[in-house]
């Protein structure tokens, strides 16, 4: 049997994080949530998930460092990661693409964008 | 189309929409481009005056690269068309439009018609040529001056407290999405003194009253926050 796959959300925002938690539930993942940077890197090394989906503006720092954090533990250095902001500078959005590979998705998002987006980064093809 | 004409940016991963673009738009010279992020790295090209955005790209959906296009100075004046999936539901093509798309279509388009409409805005972009003074917003009677931070109202000047002028500003910048309270105090108020989700409530009801009848583009989404739309 298939493992079920896991999604690490970290968002300090609850109407998100609860938002985007039911999605990749939704779409069979197990989820994991984190409401800062720092829990998030460390949950993340803890819990090796499949997916990550990461706010950009968190309280104690930029989503784009608590990636770049979780991609130097070694099982998770090719960890496919979705940036979910508010943020629209092109600057930003160049920023989070290079980083993500997966996905740059603007907040309030579609949600069957982002389940979408779940389902083509964990479930094999 | 001579060799000197408008070239068309075409953002798609999409073997079936490539193909159908290239021979819909040969004459226009298209550029191909499969993602985002590939797109991103050339723009704004001097050269590109219409960008078709793929709806389903695989790194970011058309929706959301035109509304961060359309917030983009620079690339201001690129036409943004989105082409969608078989069919699309009105709410699908309002929110395209209401992110900055120019136009949109489902998946095929006749070729035809197609290229006729994109011509048309081609068209109508070159006479639309002359740009607006810079950074400045117009609404109907509401004037928007970012740089000089001042705001009009039927050509009368608003006192806005800087506060007050960055909500307005934050609300041009998102229209036509929702907002919600923490995400405003998150951005605007950045950790400021305001203490909680009743202040933004108070200092949106004060901006409304000072807008006058402009105010009401500042629209309460039962639930969720707030929306600015025109």
């Amino acid at each position: 049997m298939t493992p079920q796959p896991k999604v690490l959300i970290v968002d300090d925002e609850p109407d998100y994080l609860r938002i985007a938690a039911k999605i990749a539930a939704g779409a069979g993942c197990a989820v994991v949530t984190a409401a800062t940077a720092a829990e998030g890197v460390a949950l993340g090394a803890r819990e090796l998930p499949d997916l990550v989906l990461m706010d950009v503006g968190l309280p104690d720092g930029s989503g784009f460092d608590a990636a770049r954090a979780l991609r130097r533990e070694k099982r998770l250095s090719s960890v496919p990661v979705i940036f979910f902001t508010v943020r629209s500078e092109l600057d930003m959005v160049r920023e989070g693409l290079s980083l993500a590979k997966v996905g740059y998705v603007l907040k309030p998002f579609d949600p069957d964008d982002l389940e979408r987006r779940i389902r083509e980064a964990v479930l094999p093809s | 189309m001579k060799p000197g004409g408008p070239r068309i940016a075409c953002v798609t991963a999409a073997p079936e929409k490539r193909d159908f673009l290239k021979a819909a738009l040969h004459a226009l010279r298209p550029e191909f481009y499969p993602s985002a992020a590939a797109f991103l790295g050339q723009c704004p090209s001097p050269v590109s005056r219409l960008a078709v955005l793929d709806q389903a790209l695989p790194d970011m959906s058309g929706r959301d690269l035109a509304a961060a296009l359309r917030r983009e100075i620079s690339a201001s004046s690129l036409l943004l068309v989105l082409l969608g999936g078989p069919r699309s539901s009105p709410a699908e093509i309002s929110l395209g439009l209401e992110n900055g798309a120019d136009d949109y279509f489902d998946f095929p388009p006749e070729p035809g018609l197609f290229r006729a409409r994109l011509l048309n805005l081609l068209a109508r972009g070159r006479g639309a040529s002359l740009p607006p003074p810079p950074g400045e917003f117009r609404f109907g009677g509401l004037v928007i001056s970012p740089e000089a931070r001042t705001v009009a109202v039927g050509g009368k000047a608003l006192n806005l407290t800087a506060l007050e002028f960055d909500l307005l500003a934050y609300f041009l910048r998102t229209q036509g999405r929702v907002i919600s309270r923490s995400v405003l105090l998150e951005q605007v108020w950045k950790g400021g003194t305001d203490p909680g989700p009743r202040s933004v409530d108070k200092r949106i009801e004060v901006l409304r009253s000072k807008l006058g009848p402009a105010g009401a583009a500042i629209r309460t989404v039962f639930g969720l926050g707030y929306i600015f739309k025109i």
